[in-house]
């Protein structure tokens, strides 16, 4: 039993810290959420996405004999973290913590189905690859991916190619997340896995993730609260920082509570995987997050109802995270009815 | 070492130890209430019998009776105290404020006088602190223990002091300098709570027992070997006992998980009943595991960077305000879900009439229900964890 991160994943979290510091700033975000369309979305984004893409995560958690880095879910949690901590446009965690590792899981267990080429050009990084869950119609950044693995139902899936589907753009409240809606009309796909293997290939692709969206939730939760804190000791009213005010410290002080004890069940489920474990941890980050976007934005005052201030960015991101993967409502009830079928006892072997 | 959520073999075993013992040694009968002088003495027993299989300070070092377990370690232990619903612990605020604050503070002499004691539930202990003028603003205290040659003299007023009614040795924090103000001019001293000087006057709380005290010095004499530290360091050593106590040890999540799974069986039985159960109350019940379970690896986590050399800080202000809010809310679901039976009073026992069982179980739930109002208020009330929170923790400026 040992609960604590070493080195090398504190370490992998610290350079990406580092790389957002340097490019991931609010003023990095607008000029984003300002572009007018989609080259000048890329645009904005171009030397990130370069500097991202130096930093050796790709095929993170593809296993090593699949010519990936092996890592597992609890060595890219504090990395989800990160990205969720700068509000990330890019789907780094999407594709890196999903549907890489996804897509190579469906090669290893269905080869026939589906040979390995279209892995190689991700690893290779010269195509990226997303997924969706079955019932899905909107996902994220699709308009930057080569490839998408899609749910045709819990046991059905199958890999296409992006200029064979049918990519919508749609607005999101959050100006960051370029949403498209896909349709499949006529679309064939390049392979199809329908055996048992793409059923738990999936199961373990919605844990993780459900997983590291929460870890997400809990970086923007702690980057709200750091924004309303340094908010509160600039502003000024009555001679003296807003800040001062003990009714403004204890809603504060509520927000890291919340976000405190959501830390450690994300990342024991992180490290577990174990279903009960993740839909807490799913509810537990989408709380905090709500409760740290709403603090935020009323320490900000009307401030904090404008369009003008960057907080916006990780509020709005928040929002939509929590409703992902069935939501927080979906997952809470995952919780519940684990208790009532008396489940919960084994959560500590 | 990366995360690693399983138990050793070591771990395994000492949980079986555990076990077995707890099993074999734990009363049948739940114990009278220890704010009982019946009750009291029954539980001096059980720390008696405790410590004569070594269970009684697990964390001690081997030398003062304790078996030098690690925090995990610890947290075993705890887990199956609680799965067997073992005794409360009437010695607690000498286990884990108490002894550990001489350890770090005491001379090997004040060591070897109280700490064998302590362990043996010979001497049990109650912390002497709060004033009438001084509870959150603990500062504020104004009880004196002047020195006169080899003794100090005490005079002044204490109050809220847990356990004092039937405890035979307080440790106190007193102003041994009458001109002092403020966090200058206090020591840390005990004093025997039966000696020439010193009234102790129970105060019923709400579940009607006497399970603090308050306490009058009037010329009171102790000796100045009972000073614990230096003279006029009493804040510095007091502040690190409040860590311990909004800390991690006082309250375990054993507890607080047992609470919880009760809660849950209670749930799931009423819910094969007739009567339907509020989905707000079984949306509660969910809410209480996930947090009791959220507490357990949070201090998991804590215990395991402790043991890597970490520290806990003011941090500790986070967990009071958790744990305490957790049980009020865990109590209060269980009311709800036993309705009108919420408030009968049982005789103990629980045998006989289903009226009689289910008077008991209203009790247990009601008097957990009474104790846990007082979470959110001892040991610095909440509020004043939040602004602890607020300034320590996120650098909001003080006033």
């Amino acid at each position: 039993m040992d609960f604590t991160f070493d080195e090398e994943q504190r370490l992998a979290a610290q350079s990406l810290r580092d790389l957002l510091t340097d490019h991931c700033q609010g003023g990095d975000l607008r000029r984003a959420a300002d572009a007018r369309d989609l080259p000048g979305f890329e645009a904005a984004c171009a030397t990130r996405r370069a500097r991202l893409a130096e930093l050796g995560l790709t095929g993170a958690l593809v296993p090593a004999e699949q010519g990936g880095l092996g890592l597992g879910v609890v060595d890219f949690v504090l990395l989800a973290e990160e990205a969720g901590r700068a509000a990330l446009p890019e789907p780094l965690i999407d594709v890196e913590g999903v549907a890489h590792p996804l897509l190579a899981a469906l090669v290893w267990a269905a080869p026939g189905e589906l040979d390995d080429r279209t892995l190689q050009e991700t690893l290779a990084g010269s195509a990226l690859v997303l997924s969706a869950t079955p019932g899905t119609t909107m996902l994220a950044n699709a308009a930057f991916a080569q490839y998408f693995l899609l749910g045709r139902s819990d046991d059905e899936l199958a890999l296409y190619r992006a200029c064979d589907i049918s990519l919508t753009h749609r607005e999101s409240v959050d100006p960051l997340r370029r949403l498209s809606e896909i349709a499949l009309t006529d679309a064939k796909p390049i392979a199809l896995v329908t055996r048992s293997a793409a059923a738990s290939a999936w199961q373990a692709a919605r844990a993780r993730s459900t997983v590291l969206n929460a870890a997400q939730l809990l970086g923007l939760g702690s980057r709200m609260l750091e924004i309303a804190v340094a908010y509160s000791l600039e502003r000024k009213q009555f001679g003296k920082a807003i800040g001062s005010n003990q009714a403004v410290k204890h809603s504060l002080a509520d927000v890291m509570v919340k976000l405190e004890f959501a830390r450690p069940v994300v990342y024991a489920a992180a490290a577990t995987l174990a279903p009960v474990r993740v839909a807490h941890a799913a509810v537990a980050a989408a709380d905090a997050a709500d409760r740290a976007a709403r603090a935020a934005i009323q320490v900000h005052g009307a401030m904090g109802y404008s369009w003008e201030v960057d907080l916006q960015f990780y509020a709005k991101r928040a929002w939509a995270l929590a409703g992902l993967n069935g939501g927080r409502s979906a997952q809470f009830s995952a919780v519940h009815h684990s208790l009532l079928r008396g489940e919960l006892e084994a959560q500590w072997a | 070492m990366a995360i690693d959520l399983q138990y050793t073999p070591k771990q395994h075993a000492l949980r079986a130890e555990a076990r077995a013992w707890l099993e074999a040694n734990v009363p049948r009968e739940p114990l009278p209430s220890y704010d009982t002088a019946e009750g009291f003495e029954a539980h001096r027993r059980w720390e008696s019998k405790l410590h004569s299989g070594r269970w009684s300070m697990v964390t001690w070092p081997q030398e003062y009776g304790g078996r030098g377990l690690d925090l995990i370690e610890w947290l075993i232990f705890e887990e199956e105290y609680y799965r067997v619903d073992a005794p409360g612990r009437v010695n607690q605020n000498g286990v884990f404020l108490f002894g550990p604050t001489l350890m770090e503070y005491g001379t090997s002499e004040q060591k070897s006088r109280f700490l064998p004691r302590l362990a043996s539930g010979a001497d049990i202990w109650a912390q002497v602190w709060s004033e009438p003028q001084a509870g959150s603003d603990l500062a504020a205290l104004r009880t004196t223990a002047i020195r006169d040659g080899d003794d100090y003299v005490i005079n002044g007023h204490k109050i809220w002091s847990t356990r004092a009614v039937y405890a035979d040795w307080g440790f106190g924090l007193f102003r041994t300098d009458g001109a002092s103000e403020r966090h200058r001019g206090l020591s840390y001293v005990v004093v025997p709570l039966r000696t020439p000087g010193v009234t102790v006057r129970g105060i019923p709380q709400l579940d009607g027992e006497s399970g603090f005290a308050e306490i009058f010095f009037e010329n009171a004499r102790v000796p100045v070997a009972n000073r614990i530290g230096d003279e006029g360091q009493g804040w510095s050593i007091a502040m690190a006992t409040a860590g311990f106590e909004r800390g991690l040890m006082l309250r375990s999540p054993a507890r607080f998980q047992r609470t919880a799974q009760r809660l849950i069986e209670l749930y799931r039985r009423e819910a094969q009943q007739a009567a339907p159960i509020d989905p707000g109350v079984a949306a509660t019940v969910t809410q209480c595991w996930m947090d009791a379970e959220a507490y357990a690896l949070s201090t998991y986590m804590t215990a395991s960077r402790l043991i890597a050399g970490g520290s806990i800080g003011a941090e500790a202000s986070l967990n009071k305000i958790f744990w305490s809010e957790l049980d009020l809310s865990m109590h209060r679901a269980a009311l709800a879900i036993l309705g009108a039976r919420a408030e009968l009073r049982g005789l103990g026992g629980g045998e006989g009439s289903a009226l009689a069982k289910a008077a008991d179980e209203a009790t247990r739930w009601m008097d957990g229900f009474l104790f846990s109002l007082a979470g959110p208020i001892y040991a610095g009330a909440n509020e004043i964890q939040r602004s602890i929170i607020a300034e320590r923790v996120l650098g909001m400026p003080k006033g």
